[in-house]
């Protein structure tokens, strides 16, 4: 008994600091967020620690929210990376800009109308994705391609505006010092996260993200949900491209693909925060103002425009290696998810990892 | 080799094995399911690392172990694999020939003819006619099989090697098969030495020359000549009577064998009410109209050779897997087996644990808690709230009523053991409470104390009910849970034992002798 008592005394030990580090690793992105401003603070007093530096951290990043979220509802459910997210807002902006400006359709048909084209856009990628299955990296980097050239079009190459003052206020009406398309993005953050952690549907999509087999033997409509992943991503894109239109007044669709990067950077970081190694809605949005806060202070330092795509691509591949690194660090179970069909020897590798790990229960059970 | 041993974390697979395999012979390797025939196979071949203290010998020198794949070539080792290790999408010539590619000298491209040459070579010498140039896709299953034999012959130096069939005949009609066995003879009377691991006595009897019975990692017999030897004496070496307390363990009751089928389980009058599920005319790629019936309370095993298509079965009837045709019939609902109903006999209570825990079974990098409640999350939560209390009320009495360790329902199901991971994805299932409980190999890579904690669930779900149905090529596993077993054979019902059942009337049903001689 007494072998019981002391393993136990060791997982309680062991427990005791697991919680430490996970509270650690739950809130060390807010962590490094707070020494950076601190940083910043300090190294240019009475410029970055003003309202002002703050208003545009909070205050610009209305259609990467959008977009990372969006993007966020198919990696979910396993969809390795969705690369015509950025595209569709694209679109969708530049549609509503160009009916309502240029054709002088009116302001509820455009937005409609702007919003349905980016339905269709996630339906399509949900139809090839998830109906053909087609790879998705092939279907949405060609969606991708496709639909920028598409606005380029419609927008015969230059950028759009003239967009009524009035229309602007959707997005830019101050609460609190900054534009209500902040609370916007919140507000979704909040409603995504809740699905996520407190209902049925949001179990069922975690589950499709960890393993799509066993989720389809269970009863759960698979297909329809990583469909519906699609559908919903293009409808935020859609809402997204709305709401930017109308804070600018406009658009410029050569700008759209800039945006996928920053999105794909931020989703990845995200998934670092708040709930470590599962990407998840509040730590999107927590690494969406990181790394806003993060380019805001090397501008005013007085670095140049070229920063911003150097600190992103820099961010996505140092979180992508933190995740990994830490995500190897538990003794699991090797699993050979990939493991080819033609491979002879996959069946014992399996009853390998079956018979070595039986050993740890058996001697705990002994004991 | 010598005094070989090989442990998978603290579970031995082999203890201190020894095998020697002399020229010129044909020596079989028998043994149930788990006793280490496999493993015993990849230490010779250099895909495990055998425990330190063995050795290997081959023609009399000691090998560096892991053998590599240069020493197997220089000594002419080679292994035919139970599932032949072809590449589908590459023609015949690409399969027999990779890793040994020979260049032009100038070019330093791949002589395509004269590698199709040496391919055709070698298969001339299994008597096969197959297209080199055909894609191994488009090749029967004999002809695939014979693809992979061919490939373990070439290279073989004259007078010498040693060739391993892991259940390679398995798949071969009965032509190619007597051509198989006479060019393994043929490569014995050249010099060469041949393993045939099979679980076909009769083969064994007749084709080899001595046979070493392995039993739970062990050798429980040493090099006997077959012409000594009967097929009772050999099915009593492996599965050594009924006494063997290989499912319940730790003095718990067992279920009485004695019961007829029609019987309730214990203390059901209740339940007998209820109607059997009903199984008519199931036709698949492997099954060829098999009909059947479960009642409440029963627990069926359906058993057979690989290929014989019990495997497909669990899937099959839960609408995983789309048939050909054939019904299910489940409290008067009849479901057509045709579309794959698997969401309709979801919600009917139809539950499938299945054989490969990692890419069907659980979500490995979830919790327990959360893997316990999945199937019931659209039933139990409400649409905008899952439900905390009853979620954890479920795990806990799961773990609790399994003996799963650690006893965390917050802990991710992968830093569990393979033991207890089994017993998550069991648990996961019975707490659904389901009608009908179809399970692939229950019990598979886990220790006796974990078998015998499933076990006793499932007699338990038995008992309160469910029509269980358990597909499992462990004849001992069968027999100490099942009230009646199916032995199917080449897609059909080939026997149904019933009454008094020990591990060997299965194993001789299995192997096609008359059930009736060994009942007795």
């Amino acid at each position: 008994m007494s072998t019981v008592s002391e393993s136990r005394d060791v997982m309680a030990s062991h427990a005791g600091w697991a919680g430490v580090l996970s509270v650690l690793q739950r809130f060390a992105v807010i962590g490094v967020w707070g020494t950076i401003i601190a940083l910043y603070s300090a190294l240019e007093p009475g410029t970055f620690d003003t309202s002002g530096t703050f208003q545009t951290i909070f205050g610009s990043q209305a259609a990467l929210v959008f977009l990372a979220l969006a993007f966020l509802c198919t990696v979910l459910v396993g969809e390795f990376v969705d690369l015509s997210v950025a595209s569709i807002l694209g679109l969708c902006a530049t549609l509503l800009a160009v009916l309502n400006v240029t054709d002088h359709v009116s302001l509820p048909l455009s937005c409609l109308i702007a919003v349905g084209a980016g339905a269709a856009a996630g339906a399509l990628n949900g139809l090839l994705v998830v109906c053909l299955s087609i790879n998705t990296i092939v279907v949405t980097l060609g969606m991708s391609t496709l639909l920028s050239g598409l606005a380029l079009a419609i927008s015969n190459l230059t950028p759009i505006s003239g967009m009524s003052a009035s229309f602007g206020r959707i997005a830019l009406t101050r609460l609190a010092g900054l534009p209500i398309s902040f609370f916007y993005g919140i507000a979704l953050a909040l409603v995504f996260a809740y699905i996520l952690g407190a209902t049925p549907l949001g179990r069922h999509i975690r589950f499709i993200g960890a393993n799509r087999e066993v989720s389809r033997l269970a009863g759960v409509s698979v297909n329809r949900i990583r469909f519906g992943a699609f559908l919903c991503a293009g409808v935020l894109c859609g809402v997204g491209g709305v709401i930017v239109a109308a804070g600018l007044g406009g658009f410029d669709p050569s700008t759209s693909t800039t945006y996928l990067l920053p999105t794909v950077s931020a989703v990845f970081l995200g998934s670092a925060a708040i709930s470590p190694g599962r990407f998840n809605p509040l730590g999107t949005i927590v690494a969406v103002y990181f790394l806003a806060t993060g380019i805001v202070g090397l501008e005013e330092l007085g670095l140049a425009g070229w920063i911003s795509d150097v600190f992103y691509g820099a961010a996505l591949i140092l979180t992508v290696t933190l995740t990994t690194l830490l995500g190897r660090r538990p003794k699991a179970a090797p699993l050979r998810r990939g493991a080819k069909a033609s491979d002879p020897l996959r069946h014992f590798d399996e009853a390998e990892a079956g018979l070595g790990a039986t050993g740890g229960a058996e001697t705990g059970e002994r004991g | 080799m010598h005094e070989i041993s090989k442990t998978f974390g603290a579970s031995r697979a082999l203890n201190g094995v020894c095998l020697e395999v002399a020229r010129g012979e044909v020596h079989a390797l028998v043994g149930q399911n788990g006793c280490g025939k496999s493993t015993l196979v990849k230490i010779l071949c250099g895909y495990h690392r055998p425990d330190r203290g063995g050795s290997v010998l081959l023609d009399g020198e000691p090998v560096v172990l892991p053998i590599t794949p240069a020493a197997m070539r220089r000594h002419g080792v080679s292994v035919v694999h139970q599932d032949l290790g072809l590449i589908p999408s590459f023609t015949v010539t690409e399969n027999i020939r990779l890793g040994r590619f020979r260049a032009r000298r100038l070019s330093r491209a791949i002589d395509w003819r004269s590698e199709e040459e040496l391919a055709k070579a070698s298969l001339a010498l299994l008597g096969a006619s197959i297209d080199p140039s055909a894609e191994v896709d488009s090749l029967s299953a004999f002809a695939r099989a014979e693809v992979a034999i061919a490939r373990a012959l070439q290279g073989r130096p004259k007078g010498g090697g040693l060739v391993m069939l892991d259940e390679a005949s398995g798949t071969l009609p009965q032509e190619p098969r007597l051509h198989f066995h006479l060019l393994i003879r043929g490569i014995a009377l050249d010099g060469g030495a041949v393993l045939l691991v099979s679980h076909q006595l009769q083969e064994v009897l007749q084709h080899a020359d001595r046979v070493t019975v392995m039993r739970e990692g062990e050798v429980a017999a040493a090099g006997l000549r077959t012409s000594e030897l009967c097929e009772q004496d050999l099915l009593a070496l492996i599965a050594p009577g009924a006494s063997r307390p290989s499912t319940s363990g730790g003095g718990r009751p067992r279920r009485r064998h004695h019961q007829t089928p029609n019987a309730p389980a214990e203390g059901g009058a209740d339940l007998g009410a209820g109607p059997s599920v009903t199984v008519d005319r199931l036709i698949s790629d492997t099954l060829r109209g098999i009909s059947f019936t479960i009642e409440p309370g029963a627990l069926v095993g359906v058993t057979g050779r690989p290929g014989s298509g019990f495997e497909e079965l669990p899937h099959l009837l839960a609408g995983a897997k789309r048939a050909q045709a054939g019904t299910l019939t489940l409290e008067g609902v009849t479901y057509e087996l045709k579309r794959g109903p698997l969401r309709a006999l979801r919600r009917a209570s139809v539950a499938l644990v299945p054989q490969a825990r990692a890419a069907e079974g659980l979500a490995l990098s979830e919790s327990v808690l959360e893997n316990l409640t999945l199937p019931l999350l659209s039933s139990r939560g409400r649409a905008l709230f899952t439900g905390a209390r009853w979620r954890r009320r479920l795990a806990e009495s799961v773990i609790e009523a399994l003996h799963v360790h650690p006893a965390d329902p917050n802990a991710p199901v992968k830093t569990l053991s393979g033991g207890n991971q089994q017993k998550v994805l069991v648990g996961k299932w019975l707490s659904a409470q389901p009608k009908l409980l179809l399970a692939h190999e229950i019990s598979e890579g886990v220790d006796a104390c974990a078998k015998a904690d499933i076990c006793a669930a499932l007699q338990q779900a038995a008992a309160s009910g469910c029509a269980v149905l358990l597909a499992s090529i462990d004849a001992a596993e069968l027999a100490g849970l099942c009230d009646r077993v199916l032995v199917l054979r080449d897609g059909l019902i080939g026997c149904e034992l019933s009454g008094h059942l020990r591990p060997e009337r299965i194993l001789a049903a299995l192997e096609g002798a008359q059930a009736e001689q060994v009942a007795a």
